[in-house]
């Protein structure tokens, strides 16, 4: 028996759902989304496909701009998380919400009105479901895999029959997620019926029973999980239209710039973020690092920075050791770095165009005199060049950067960097969050860079930038690197199953090429 | 030169013109709600006001144009200090401990068999060192614990507090009068500068100090890196300062600057030139600067005016006790309700610069 055909087998029915965010980003293009009673239902896309957003709708924490939704065959219309609750929708965020100094029992039951579920009630549902967590420990004294069945423990109290998972595997060991998935098919036993976001092939493959994939705010297609394979999956996900194409022209590059050995790092939660990792960027080419984000690569980037500490191995720029030198000599020694985190990182918001063209060149002599007090008018000299070359549209030089638009504010970013005639640029999710117009501009810039004989080294999670723009790439899974490809010549279910956790070899063997 | 005043003047855009306009709708308020205070308590609002005027703005004596300077004084450094703090993302509020702390350095050097000309640039350095001191230790709980400044610095506000009271009980005693510390001898002492009144070259040297605290903020490397940690921890990381000992130079420098101000505070102020009881003649300076702080913005060139009110509030005190009989009590609640309500529009401003900096610290959307 089909049972998706009967209406009454369906959980949760998502009609034509639109979502445009105040500023403007369209996040879903008219998604329809069906949940069937029972079922553990995959939700596999890239960044920025919508699988998040989508399933905030679901759980009423955003409105969504247009369509409908049915649970259990009603419509409804959600007006906030506690709503949704109440219809018996519940959301595990990746971060998770936890109170750090209250216990995991005091954590499930917080918020529950009226009577609450006694502990001997959730001490039985732990065994019914089969997750173990310590009850009366501080939970921010627990390590992560427990804390987050300490929140699956909160839902389900709350007698929650849709059970929403966003990226739940993300900060767990292997042994962490074989639990999950082990209780996780103990809860579909009892009727329940789950949500699995990622962007993990493996995982999809190993737990669910339908997978839906998103792209770009679009739904590709929904398949039963033991009629498909990993290799269509990967091409539902990263299959693409070519935006715009860059004139490249071929180019012979020489000579290490950059070279990364066997490096460790670690996370800001102590986990291991990289894994052994070993790459070297030539000078004249660009190489790029794909992979969904959250694969180590901005702990990659920060360690090659000096902003993190290396566990083990090393860095060399230009064949100079760097790997436990401070971040002002590596500027020094030639390394220009763009930041993911304009806002955070690269900019001091409140600050002028003049003060923020000299960030991380404070150390320079040509801005700072004998007694350590700033050249202004040299800053302001070297700001109006960077303003006038990169063609930034500001009021004036005094005004605070928060007053710039993102695309001016990364224009700054890259020109000040650039400014730095640096023998190696590492640019990280340049062109996040900007128009076409900008994005194009700085494409081309990274381009010429490489042409004047530069080494960039270019990590994005956008892949289409990626593969344009590398002469060769590494794709980043798990802290790890699955193998380098040259973009001009390999498929995309190969760099999608990459992204995906397959190693290149296995890529191979599976018939992916 | 000119091209500077006239970057200075395009800043004083609409957000200052209605800062300027807060500020004089919070001082109305808070001269109302004083002058409800003194009808409350039986005595003629007007009559106060118009004695508190006329014995601190009084320009046709230099005496109490004077006396208001000299209150300035303190209060311009202990601004100062918590201005630093705020420059670097930090709130401050150690002045009041530092200033005892300086003061002590000062008497302590004042206890020694010196060369006279020694006396007063001995007392200003021991005096101001002590106070970057107890800056340099509350801005190492920062640094190794992450201890909140807030509490380890209120913290260190008593130690001082009953240090400062040990000593001058048994260390550093008047054996001829019991209620105050030796005195600074004549030599240390600051030259007044307006003869009969308290106005001393210690306002000179406060201003300067206001000046040179403003260069190091706007334009050396340590105050920029100051300004950038504040504004933003990881840009100041990614720039390649280290945010960890910058933020431990904005506590020292804060502490060196409230220590100058318990130096001064015996150097150059008559007749005492010493540590009364309780540290009555030091109490409350610190937290009077917080409040002048505020009111200019945090910005130190600001203070300078700012500081004003709370001078003319201190020398007019005297004016308003004598001449309309209003009780010290009355007079000192009157005096926090004007600076309570002054502090408002400036509080508020700095409220929403934390606020966006929060915004900026907040979670990354998924």
């Amino acid at each position: 028996m089909d049972l998706m055909s009967s209406s009454s087998g369906k959980a949760v029915v998502m009609s034509n759902i639109v979502k445009v965010y105040p500023d403007g980003t369209v996040a879903l293009r008219g998604v329809n989304f069906e949940l069937s009673k029972g079922e553990i239902h995959g939700l596999l896309g890239e960044n920025g496909a919508g699988k998040t957003t989508l399933m905030k709708i679901l759980s009423g924490l955003l409105k969504p701009t247009k369509g409908e939704i049915f649970v259990k065959g009603s419509k409804v219309v959600l007006k906030s998380a506690s709503h949704a609750l109440s219809l018996g929708i519940g959301m595990v965020h990746q971060h998770l919400s936890l109170v750090p100094v209250f216990t995991g029992y005091e954590n499930i039951v917080l918020g529950i009105k009226g009577v609450k579920p006694s502990r001997k009630d959730v001490e039985e549902l732990m065994r019914k479901v089969g997750l173990e967590a310590p009850l009366d420990v501080a939970v921010e004294d627990l390590p992560l895999g427990v804390r987050q069945r300490i929140e699956i423990l909160k839902m389900l109290v709350r007698n929650v029959d849709v059970l929403i998972l966003d990226e739940p595997t993300t900060n767990l060991t292997p042994i962490e997620t074989r639990e999950l998935f082990k209780s996780l098919r103990v809860l579909k036993e009892y009727g329940k019926t789950i949500v699995f976001i990622t962007h993990k092939l493996r995982e999809a493959m190993e737990v669910t029973d339908r997978i839906t994939v998103l792209r770009r705010g679009k739904v590709v297609g929904t398949v039963k999980t033991s009629e498909t394979n990993p290799v269509e999956l990967a091409k539902m996900m990263v299959g693409r239209e070519v935006v715009f194409s860059i004139e490249k022209t071929p180019k012979e590059p020489q000579g290490d710039a950059l070279k990364v050995e066997d490096l460790w790092v670690m996370s800001d939660l102590g986990t291991q973020a990289v894994k052994g990792v070993s790459f070297n960027v030539r000078f004249g080419e660009i190489f790029g690092i794909a992979g969904v984000e959250g694969n180590g690569q901005t702990e990659l980037v920060e360690a090659i920075a000096g902003l993190r500490n290396v566990v083990r191995g090393r860095i060399y720029l230009d064949n100079v050791d760097i790997t436990y030198k401070h971040t002002k000599d590596r500027y020094s020694l030639g390394l220009a770095y763009i930041p993911e985190d304009r806002v955070k990182t690269a900019l001091a918001m409140d600050m002028s165009v003049v003060e923020n063209s000299i960030l991380s060149l404070q150390w320079n002599s040509a801005f700072v005199s004998k007694l350590l007090s700033i050249k202004w008018s040299e800053a302001r000299k070297h700001a109006d060049r960077i303003v006038k070359k990169f063609d930034i549209l500001v009021k004036s030089l005094d005004s605070p950067v928060k007053s710039l638009s993102g695309g001016n504010q990364q224009k700054l970013v890259v020109g000040r960097e650039l400014s730095k005639e640096p023998k190696v640029v590492v640019a990280a999710q340049p062109t996040r969050g900007l128009d076409v117009g900008a994005t194009e501009y700085i494409r081309k810039l990274l381009i010429q860079l490489r042409d004047a004989g530069k080494a960039v080294l270019l990590v994005s999670s956008d892949l289409d930038e990626v593969l344009t723009l590398s002469d060769r790439v590494a794709v980043m899974y798990e802290g790890k690197i699955m193998g380098v490809v040259d973009p001009s010549r390999v498929s995309e279910e190969v760099i999608g199953m990459m992204m995906g956790g397959y190693t290149l070899d296995q890529v191979r063997g599976l018939g992916g090429v | 030169m000119s091209a500077y005043l006239s970057r200075l003047a395009s800043k004083a855009s609409m957000e200052n013109l209605s800062y300027l306009f807060n500020i004089v709708i919070a001082m109305l308020v808070g001269f109302l709600l004083g002058a409800l205070l003194i009808a409350w308590g039986g005595y003629d609002p007007i009559l106060a006001y118009a004695s508190l005027v006329d014995t601190s703005l009084n320009v046709s004596d230099p005496y109490y144009i004077a006396m208001t300077l000299s209150f300035t004084t303190p209060v311009m450094l202990t601004a100062l200090t918590f201005a630093v703090g705020v420059r670097a993302g930090l709130f401050n509020i150690g002045a009041e401990g530092q200033v005892y702390m300086g003061a002590l350095g000062a008497i302590m050097v004042a206890s020694l068999k010196l060369p006279p000309t020694l006396y007063l640039p001995l007392a200003i350095l021991v005096g101001s060192l002590l106070g970057g001191l107890w800056g340099l230790i509350a801005g190492l709980f920062k640094a190794l614990r992450n201890v909140n400044e807030v509490v380890s610095t209120i913290m260190l506000n008593w130690i001082a507090f009953w240090i400062v009271e040990y000593a001058r009980v048994y260390v550093y005693f008047n054996p001829l009068r019991a209620e105050k510390t030796i005195s600074m001898p004549p030599p240390g002492r600051l030259p007044i500068i307006v003869p009969g009144s308290e106005l001393s070259l210690s306002y000179v040297i406060s201003l300067a100090t206001v000046v040179i605290v403003y260069f190091i903020i706007w334009n050396t490397r340590l105050g920029y890196n100051i300004r950038v940690t504040g504004i933003s921890y990881h840009a100041a990381k990614y720039s390649g300062a280290n945010p960890t000992l910058t933020t431990l130079y904005a506590f020292v420098l804060g502490g060196l600057v409230s220590g100058l101000a318990g130096v001064l505070e015996i150097c150059g102020r008559p007749p005492e030139y010493a540590i009364t009881t309780g540290a009555s003649n030091l109490a409350g300076l610190g937290f009077d600067g917080i409040a002048v702080s505020l009111i200019g913005l945090n910005h130190p060139l600001l203070i300078i005016p700012a500081s004003i009110v709370i001078g003319m509030l201190s020398a007019g005190s005297r004016g308003m006790q004598i001449r309309a009989g209003v009780p010290l009590e009355l007079v000192k609640g009157v005096q926090g309700l004007i600076i309570i309500s002054l502090a408002v529009p400036g509080f508020t401003y700095m409220l929403k610069r934390i606020k966006l900096k929060r915004s900026l610290r907040g979670v990354e959307g998924a």
